[in-house]
């Protein structure tokens, strides 16, 4: 397979959001169609791609792009495996999900600032950091996703996206600050930013480093995750922005700190994820019980929804604690059950935060002490939520189910009986929880509160606009429960691959600058004047 | 020596910077994730070997690895590496202002009351109704101009 | 809120401060400067046509163009990484053309120059979008 492919999921974005952009002076509502078109045509192809990739490396390959012909630790190299694939291609399904609903949803004001170019400028950063085969891409391709999140976050400028956009802002720029302190140390003591040639010189670097990096890495990542102590940031803001960005930073954002720290931990310190179990273990413990508690006293359906996204992100990292743990089952399990959930949950959230967008611009309101009943005028409507909600608290035959039921299996097969326990007990908060919201939406007296404009859902076309994408990304979480083993099998290639750390460093192939044959292969320029001008 | 002032610095400057960001007040604020970020700096600066006043250029390609014996050229990574987080931290602080000022404009303080009160304006989606609702927010900034000040002058 | 000696300095400055820009911008390659350095001191000379004349001014004539910049920018400096490839040289390879401009000498021009033009239309429409929106607080447009 060619790899110059992947360089097609960050350059194809990049390229449409700049055309976007070019012609955003010409024309007026028949630009926002063009607009339109061009992000749905790329968005398809980006899809294509992200399939043709998954396809390839899930029979067990890897695929390495060195950009302009470098070689490894001198050039931008850009890996693919099975996770990253995955990962991608579910990046690829949410985005395309979620351009109808934001076609039928979002206000003229907002397209006209740039809401398409901003979204593609989002995929190209979580494209790329999913991609990005050194640290210092990764990076750039984080503050890439960031300021495309920022703008996205508080364009508008109502004084409630304003005053968390703040609070967003600095906990994830100071987040990066970590990252790339932790960059700078890992470039001082290891001499290299290479993922993989990094991963071959942590083998036999001191242990302080190998520690420092790892804390360093732990609580950056963990903060872009939404993990225990630092996720603050994220219910405070994921509420403000409309429901197609909400979708968006709630399906993919969390799911971006997540990979690396699998990425992380798994590529450079394996021996860490046995030694400093029992801390993922307390932190994913403590990650699922404060969101679900926290969902359970919020107001409003989406604060509600905000936290569980936090609660949710638990369950994966419990995954990760357990990843080479285990006695009966196979190693690697709980990795694989933990990319299954990052599948099951990506689709589901984005699910529910689309329809409960759509509660909330149906009822003008989504205070749930202020609305009710809905169920008589949207049935459809309040189906569909229902599915989701079940399917979020991992009833079958919805994918909550297999994947929720795959993480138990390990954790209680490795004997952590506590975080296991405290798994179900949360599993069963987030049914009370749901149900709840659904009973105040969708049950009892009919009432919302009054609201300037007419119903959005009676017109067919706009309510195919934001039901479609809902139950099209239904069919896909129940697709994924009633065919649960065939994705386990694929997410285990991905996790075997992940944990093959020797794998990974052969199929980059790092040289060793000493080796270099000397001044005629060596490149002409400098390798370094080329990277990362463009932000 | 050098490298010992220069961790030192780093030091003083995340400490300067924690403390600032955990004051109430933007320009603290803005101050402390300043002196954050050019902490990071000088540490990404301090990661590379020191080689005191050569360019991050070698002059002979023919002799290249005897250049890099004699240390005849500096470690061009971290340069590149500042200026990327420079030009990424400098685009950060300054959309960061823009937002405080902003905030402030329209709240006309840095305290949100009522922070449940939700924002409809994303529910708009026609230029009739966009228009009433700007008709809607002049008649209120009518209303309560007399409470907003014109921002703390930066 | 324009200020009259600055209105009268800004003739002068302004076009000295774009002379200048284009001066950083093609010495960029070799010498000290380049497309984010002129980015910025395009900017500077446009932060200084709105001191002197008032935001809503000065918005009025370059705001529309905000957009399109960064835009055409941004197609601008990956058409030239792009260019590298079509001329088979490889992504992001430059390369050179010389041209005689008789008795001034030659003008070496080629893709990395194209690069630093395009990394120059971005950095001056973000850095003076966000101008824009400062002085808009700061002159109280908005409150």
């Amino acid at each position: 397979m060619n790899p110059n492919l992947l360089a097609v999921p960050i350059a194809l974005p990049l390229f449409t959001a700049a055309l976007l952009l070019a012609v955003s002076r010409w024309g007026g509502r028949q630009l926002i169609d063009l607009q339109r078109g061009l992000t749905a045509i790329a968005l398809l192809v980006n899809l294509g791609v992200a399939l043709a990739l998954a396809n390839y490396t899930l029979s067990g390959h890897r695929l390495v792009l060195q950009m302009g012909g470098w070689q490894a630790p001198f050039g931008i190299t850009l890996v693919a495996d099975g996770l990253t694939s995955i990962l991608l291609t579910m990046a690829a399904i949410i985005f395309l999900a979620v351009l109808p609903f934001a076609i039928g949803t979002i206000d003229f004001h907002r397209e006209r600032m740039g809401y398409y170019p901003l979204t593609l400028f989002l995929l190209m950063g979580i494209n790329g950091a999913f991609l990005a085969g050194d640290l210092f891409n990764l990076y750039v391709f984080f503050e890439v996703m960031l300021m495309a999140s920022f703008v996205l976050l508080t364009v508008g400028g109502q004084p409630a996206q304003t005053h968390s956009g703040i609070r967003y802002v600095v906990l994830n720029l100071i987040a990066s600050l970590v990252f790339l302190a932790a960059a700078g140390i890992a470039y001082g003591t290891l001499g290299t930013l290479n993922m993989a040639h990094m991963a071959e010189r942590l083998q036999t670097a001191a242990p302080a480093v190998k520690t420092l990096l790892a804390g360093l890495l732990f609580v950056s990542f963990g903060s872009k995750a939404g993990l225990f102590p630092l996720f603050f940031w994220l219910p405070s803001s994921y509420h403000t922005p409309p429901p197609a960005v909400m979708a968006l930073f709630g399906g993919l954002l969390t799911k971006v700190g997540v990979y690396t720290l699998f990425r992380s931990f798994t590529l450079f310190f394996p021996d860490l994820l046995v030694a400093w179990q029992p801390l993922i273990l307390g932190v994913a413990g403590a990650t699922m019980l404060i969101g679900v508690l926290g969902a359970m006293s919020q107001p409003t359906v989406r604060r509600v929804l905000s936290f569980h996204i936090i609660s949710q992100v638990g369950y994966m990292i419990m995954g990760l604690g357990v990843a080479v743990d285990g006695q009966n089952l196979a190693m690697g399990f709980g990795l694989a059950a933990a990319i299954l959930y990052m599948i099951h949950h990506i689709i589901v959230k984005s699910t529910l935060i689309l329809a409960g967008g759509a509660i909330q611009i149906e009822m003008g309101s989504d205070e749930l002490a202020r609305i009710g009943g809905l169920v008589s005028k949207r049935p459809l409507l309040a189906i569909l939520f229902f599915l989701a909600a079940i399917a979020l608290a991992g009833i079958p035959p919805f994918s909550g189910f297999v994947s929720k039921l795959s993480l138990l299996q390990i954790t209680m097969d490795s004997g952590h009986w506590l975080v296991a326990g405290i798994s179900v007990v949360v599993s069963l908060l987030t049914l009370n929880s749901m149900t709840a919201l659904w009973r105040e939406t969708f049950w009892g007296e009919y009432e919302h509160p009054g609201r300037l404009t007419p119903w959005l859902l009676d017109a067919p076309l706009r309510r195919w606009l934001v039901l479609g994408p809902i139950a099209g990304l239904l069919v896909l979480s129940l697709g994924l429960g009633l065919f649960g083993e065939r994705f386990f099998q694929m997410t285990n290639t991905a996790a075997q691959q992940a944990l093959d750390q020797a794998g990974y460093i052969a199929a980059v192939r790092p040289v060793e600058p000493e080796s270099v044959a000397g001044p005629a292969d060596y490149p002409a320029e400098s390798p370094t004047d080329k990277g990362g001008h463009d932000e | 020596m050098t490298q010992l002032i220069l961790a030192l610095t780093v030091g003083i400057l995340f400490a300067c910077g924690a403390y600032l960001v955990m004051r109430r007040g933007k320009i603290k604020l803005i101050l402390g994730l300043g002196l954050f970020s050019h902490g990071v700096n000088l540490l990404l600066f301090g990661s590379g070997e020191m080689i005191l006043g050569k360019p991050a250029i070698f002059n002979d390609k023919a002799n290249f690895l005897g250049e890099l014996a004699t240390r005849s050229f500096a470690d061009p990574l971290p340069q590149a590496l500042i200026l990327t987080a420079i030009v990424i931290s400098f685009g950060i602080t300054a959309f960061m202002i823009v937002l405080l000022n902003r905030r402030d404009t329209l709240l006309g303080s840095e305290i949100m009351e009522n922070e449940l009160a939700p924002g409809y304006d994303w529910l708009v989606y026609t230029d009739d109704d966009l228009e009433e609702q700007r008709q809607k927010q002049a008649e209120s900034k009518g209303n309560g101009s007399s409470k907003i000040s014109g921002g703390e002058p930066l | 809120m324009p200020e009259l000696y600055l209105r009268m300095l800004d003739r002068i400055l302004t076009p000295v401060l774009l002379i200048l820009t284009f001066f950083l911008l093609l010495r960029g390659h070799n010498l000290p400067g380049g497309g984010f350095i002129a980015g910025l001191m395009a900017a500077a000379a446009f932060q200084l046509q709105i001191l002197s004349r008032g935001e809503e001014v000065v918005r009025k004539q370059v705001g529309q163009y905000i957009q399109p910049g960064i835009g055409i920018g941004l197609l601008v400096a990956v058409g030239a990484g792009i260019a590298g490839v079509l001329g088979s040289t490889g992504f992001f390879k430059g390369i050179w053309f010389d041209i005689s401009l008789g008795p001034l000498g030659y003008l070496e021009i080629g893709t990395p120059v194209i690069f630093d033009f395009g990394v120059f239309a971005v950095v001056v429409s973000v850095v003076t979008s966000y101008l824009l929106g400062l002085n808009r607080v700061a002159e109280g447009v908005d409150a």
